[in-house]
């Protein structure tokens, strides 16, 4: 046990610092910072040491792309065409063996990273990017791996990634949430991966459904139903008045204050979170450049967020019919065709949008899904004229790295010649949480919630932070 | 313990004696070996998790000493000299067992080398005291363990003697009382009587008294005027309704799954409400407390003839169920669920930490989880047909909307340890039973059928030392807003010591001696003088202590999520008092019965619920944590149901038989805050409605305002 942290949560207490305050406090680094800050009622983020990024942006690519098909080329799979894998697989294989991508690979930028065609336009940022091929996960169940790579548990009680991050560096902005989520319809498992769990309501996600761009209808509660702003403006100098006035008669206990302070908060984010969300303030040229569908606008709001001081940003790959759009188990090369045709060039285009703006710099832009797919087919059995598809595959896959701090053009880590196991400087997921945390100025070691008797961590006992992808 | 005691053995087996002998001519070559080949790669691969300088040393196991790399970790010996089949080093560098370095295979020459050392007697000239071993797992002296504050039998103690004595008005006075004066402190004068009734009104029943209640309490003048009202409120079947919430987030209630795979709601509790209603109605009944905490445990086993109790099962039963249930690893979580409502719920102490390791903090070894984890792995999940014309199958209904949740017995078993909470690294069976420190270092097995009935009884024991002790603190922090152990789910090490260790016992005491009765445990505090202090804050008192940590003034306090919502639909005159089937949306703007009703979900909790620090139903909930966010606010302020309950009140003051906007304003005010405006808010009420054009409209916006203003946010 931090001996500190113990004397830390006392002296907020017998401070009378509320049990609201414990949350951030409870990641602060030294006691020094911790007497400072409890003089402070807002929340402020306080790193454990320098970070690279101050934002990140997480693409998730619901039902997991093919790694094989994108980031990872095995020109042995095409020797091997027909084989059915050897080893021990986690469930039988359902297909007729290794199918290779009709995909071509080929190098590009300065690096020469090779990536398929299908991703035309994020082949231009090769030097910015940097694919990790070796990462790993426990389970190839969509419900237990989205919750790991969200939450770091195959189960559903422990606050997601970006829940740790809000409650270790707070808001940037004030009338902004620290933590908001972006998904056209609701990916798998749904609000359990940005789920506050144990840590204080204040870090759950915010979440928002971007099929309708309209904000008033995307954001709940942010706008009167019936008052323009300056009739509401007089009902709220009316309610001021009375609570002042109640405070008043009451020593002008801090309670009181705290109450008016918020309500008064409220009114100023009305416009300001009306603004962040809103896409018809881009040119004509910017949204041409992202695309006009629900993936790319809620990459462009993305931007906006990150842009006015939000956190974290998670955009989910999900559409209003389907919760899972990357699971291709049967025709896998015409789905990925047409998935990343739309990813690619939203990503892309957020990729060009945030170097542009100087922004790329310090904030971490993270591509992937769940896991991976399998090297080999899946036959649909019961309609075999359904061309091939391939499987869920959690022991090797990919995914991409770009900005905040993150070395450009490197290629991380290998699977094995048929991209079944990752076996060269393997990722696992936990790895990958603790070297985010650490881009954001966390120790995912010292960041921790004391909960049901014991101090909880993103990472569990686990995770090593890859410093060999770092500038 | 005998899995540590292995590798001692194997050791020992080798004749150590003659094997040194023989090796001592080339001893010094092999040591070079050691240093070139094998040190460095256990430095540079191996000393991140597994040396004295690691965070945190992995799997118990430490490889920079030659004691410890033969003891070895929880996988048993790292290395037996000579023998390359009993070490785990070695095979877990081929990836046989476990892989090691993680980071990726180290190649098959520096494998090799190891191979070679350990079958040449892993001759390792490191000295032992370069590192202390790690302290070995010792024996827990329960004597010792037990001693501590709460695994002693809460005692009665003579009342302290304080100066002030006329202040006194029940036992907890004198506690109170005697801690202030030695401090150099005082109470607080009584609280006017409008904000007495108003707070007990709420602290009792959830809701705030009408104008007219308030009037004939202020006008009241018999002595026994409080006492009367609080009698009342008591017997109020609201009483219930407003407690059981208080349960509700102590079991983790819920009426579905926090995981669902397609639409599938096989797994949900559309009768979860009926659960709910039980706790309502065993408030209400002043069922004694010891009783009700069985009934949840064992209903079925304590009466297997008659079912009325049996949806008090539902404490478990409605408990979550994992994706990909019936797998080992997923059951385990599940037994976790239970083990950890149970025992900090109804024991304030943490054994679920004990599901890795002995616990770090406090006596419970990890047999201590796994006895109590046995007891729900020989139970499962039943949706019980409500009544014999349902349909089932092996019990269970086929249709869940005709069934109550709630578990029942299977074959009965003991189950293994899982070393470090690995489903595949078993160790010792442990057999059913109670955690020792609560029984004085005796083990107490549990025999009968799963165990259920034994645990329940050895909770709602009177010998239990916690059980009294952690209701009545969770009881106590709901009318102070904080409880006087600060955790009231962790009464071990690393949880708070009580404030008022001799108040807490007191009361736990006579709890018990007055047959466990809630009812008798809220009236003792209610009537307290401690309770019915002002909340005025004296700028001296303030001064010496600032957190009101001994009570010299009543804490002001904002209403809990419950308290606030049902206040707002009673002002507006919408709320629905029905006990009916099913729940509402807490946020939906027509959903109008008291908060306690609403439909509470793993999956996406109502977002009003969510917004005022509802706690996440997934597991079992401590306490509420307090925040203030510019969220609430926008609720407030914009919401459909604000407006709703706006424009209800609206429609009814501008349909009322009077004449002018100031009558219509005192009734507005009687209907919000049961009072009457003062000159100040009357004229400022006058003047907001002059503007506009639009009566209803203008009248709308005035008290969508009242509504949300702090007076009827917050309690004095």
């Amino acid at each position: 046990m931090d001996p500190t942290n113990f004397s830390r949560r006392q002296m907020l207490h017998s401070c009378g610092a509320g049990f609201g305050a414990l949350g951030w406090m409870g990641a602060m680094a030294n006691q020094g910072l911790a007497d400072a800050a409890a003089e402070s009622s807002s929340p402020i983020g306080v790193p454990h040491f320098p970070a690279r990024a101050k934002r990140v942006v997480f693409l998730f690519m619901n039902g997991a792309p093919s790694h094989v098909d994108t980031f990872d080329p095995k020109p042995m799979l095409a020797k091997h065409e027909g084989e059915q894998p050897s080893g021990k697989l986690y469930r039988e294989s359902k297909g007729s063996g290794y199918m290779a991508s009709p995909f071509r690979f080929q190098q590009y930028g300065e690096s020469g990273m090779v990536m398929s065609e299908l991703l035309p336009n994020m082949s231009r940022h090769a030097d910015d990017l940097c694919v990790i091929r070796s990462m790993h996960t426990d389970v190839p169940n969509h419900e237990p791996g989205l919750l790991m790579m969200n939450c770091g548990h195959l189960q559903p009680v422990r606050p997601s990634l970006g829940s740790w991050m809000s409650y270790g560096l707070g808001s940037e902005n004030q009338n902004l949430p620290s933590f908001v989520v972006l998904s056209p319809g609701r990916p798998v498992v749904g609000p359990q991966l940005w789920s506050n769990s144990f840590l204080p309501g204040q870090y759950q996600g915010t979440s928002v459904d971007t099929n309708d761009l309209d904000v008033d209808r995307m954001v709940s509660n942010i706008k009167h139903p019936l008052l323009g702003k300056f009739e509401q403006r007089q009902q709220l100098d009316l309610l001021q008045a009375l609570n002042r006035k109640h405070m008043q008669a009451r020593e002008n206990d801090a309670i009181f204050d705290e109450q008016i302070r918020a309500m008064e908060l409220a009114f100023q984010m009305q416009s300001e979170v009306r603004e962040a969300f809103d896409v018809a303030r881009e040119s004509k040229e910017t949204r041409e450049m992202y695309g006009e569908t629900p993936f790319s606008n809620s990459c462009l709001i993305a931007r906006r967020l990150l842009e006015s001081g939000v956190r974290m940003v998670q955009v989910y790959y999900v559409t209003n019919k389907n919760k899972q759009p990357w699971d291709t188990h049967s025709d896998n090369d015409n789905q990925h065709r047409k998935l990343c045709a739309d990813s690619d060039r939203a990503t892309a285009a957020l990729l060009t949008d945030l170097k542009q703006r100087g922004m790329l710099d310090d904030t971490l832009v993270i591509w992937g899904g769940e896991f991976g797919r399998t090297p080999y087919s899946e036959i649909n059995k019961k309609n075999e004229k359904a061309k091939p598809g391939r499987d869920h595959h959690h022991t090797g896959f990919s995914m991409a790295l770009a900005g905040g701090g993150i070395r450009g053009g490197l290629t991380y880590g290998a699977t094995d010649e048929f991209g079944m196991n990752a076996v060269e400087d393997r990722v696992h997921v936990h790895d990958l949480h603790a070297t985010i945390l650490h881009l954001m100025g966390l120790d995912h070691q010292r960041l921790t919630y004391r909960y049901s008797g014991r101090d909880f961590r993103l990472t569990d006992v686990h995770g090593r932070v890859v410093q060999e992808l770092f500038v | 313990m005998i899995r540590f005691a292995l590798p001692i053995t194997f050791f020992l087996l080798i004749p150590t004696g003659l094997f040194v002998l023989q090796l001592k001519a080339d001893e010094t070559d092999s040591a070079a070996f050691f240093e070139k080949r094998i040190r460095p790669v256990l430095v540079e691969h191996c000393y991140e998790c597994h040396s004295a300088s690691a965070q945190a040393i992995k799997g118990g196991l430490r490889l920079d000493t030659r004691e410890a790399i033969r003891s070895g970790g929880e996988s048993g010996p790292g290395v037996v000299p000579g023998d390359l089949e009993l070490g785990s080093v070695v095979s877990a560098m081929k990836y046989e067992s476990v892989e090691m370095p993680p980071k990726g295979k180290l190649s098959e020459s520096v494998i090799a080398d190891f191979e070679k050392w350990v079958a040449d007697g892993a001759i390792d000239p490191r000295d032992a005291e370069s590192v202390p071993p790690l302290a070995a797992t010792s024996e827990i002296d329960w004597k010792t363990a037990s001693a501590f504050w709460s695994f002693q039998p809460p005692k009665r103690v003579a009342l302290p003697s304080v100066e002030s004595t006329q202040w006194i008005q029940r036992p907890i006075d004198a506690f109170i009382l005697a801690k202030l004066e030695a401090e150099g402190l005082f109470p607080n004068e009584a609280a006017d009587r409008r904000t007495l009734l108003r707070r007990a009104y709420l602290d009792l029943i959830g809701l705030p008294p009408s104008e007219q209640e308030v009037h004939s309490f202020v006008q009241d003048e018999s002595p026994t005027a409080f006492q009367d009202r609080v009698d009342q409120l008591l017997a109020s079947v609201r009483f219930g309704e407003r407690w059981a919430r208080v349960w509700l987030d102590v079991a983790r209630y819920a009426e579905d799954q926090a995981h669902i795979v397609g639409d599938d709601k096989s797994l949900f509790f559309p009768n979860a409400y009926l659960y709910r209603n039980w706790v309502v109605r065993a408030f209400n009944l002043d069922m004694p407390y010891d009783q009700f905490v069985r009934l949840q445990l064992a209903a079925d086993l304590m009466s297997p003839e008659d079912r009325e109790n049996w949806v008090a099962l539902g404490f478990i039963g409605l408990g979550p169920k994992y994706y990909r249930r019936n797998a080992p690893d997923v059951m385990a979580e599940e037994w976790e669920d239970r083990v950890d409502t149970v025992t900090r719920g109804l024991l304030g102490v943490t054994i679920a930490c004990a599901r890795c390791h002995d616990h770090k903090y406090d006596p419970f070894p990890t047999e201590d989880y796994y006895a109590l984890a046995g007891v729900f792995a020989g139970t499962e999940m039943l949706n019980m047909p409500l009544d014999d014309s349902v349909e089932a199958k092996d019990g269970h209904a086929k249709d869940p909307d005709k069934s109550m949740h709630v578990i029942r017995d299977q074959k009965p078993r003991d189950i293994k340890v899982m070393i470090r909470g690995n489903v595949e690294n078993e160790g010792e069976l442990v057999e059913r039973g109670f955690p020792r420190v609560l029984t004085g270092g005796e083990r107490v097995v549990f025999k009968k059928g799963s165990g259920r009935l034994e645990l329940a009884d050895a909770i709602g024991s009177p010998n239990n030392p916690l059980t009294a002790r952690v209701i009545v603190n969770r009881v106590w922090g709901q009318y102070f807003g904080k409880p006087l152990v600060g955790t009231p789910s962790n009464f071990g090490k690393l949880g708070e010591r009580p404030s008022h260790p001799e108040l807490l016992d007191d009361l736990s005491v006579r709890f018990m001696q007055n047959g466990w009765s809630l009812k008798w445990l809220h009236r003792e505090i209610v009537l307290s003088a401690t309770y019915q202090q002002s909340s005025a804050i004296d700028f001296e008192k303030q001064e010496s202590d600032a957190a009101n940590q001994w009570l010299w003034r009543a804490n002001r306090r904002r209403l809990s999520v419950e308290a606030w919502r049902d206040s707002l639909l009673v002002a507006s005159g919408a709320i629905d008092y029905s006990f009916a089937k099913g729940s509402i949306q807490a946020s939906k703007a027509t959903d109008v019965r008291r908060t306690l009703y609403s439909s509470i979900s793993r999956f996406q909790l109502d977002p009003l619920l969510v917004l005022f620090d509802f706690p996440d139903p997934n597991t079992h909930s401590e306490r509420r944590s307090l925040t203030t966010t510019p969220l609430q606010k926008l609720f407030a302020m914009n919401s459909d149901f604000m407006m709703k309950q706006a424009e209800q009140l609206a429609d009814r003051l501008i349909q009322l038989d009077v004449s002018t906007n100031e009558d219509r304003i005192h009734s507005a005010y009687a209907s919000i805050y049961s009072r009457n405006p003062d000159r100040e808010e009357l004229l400022l009420g006058l003047d907001f409605l002059k503007e506009g054009s639009d009566g209803k409209r203008q009248w709308t916006k005035y008290l969508q305002a009242l509504l949300a203003s702090n007076e009827l946010l917050i309690v004095d």
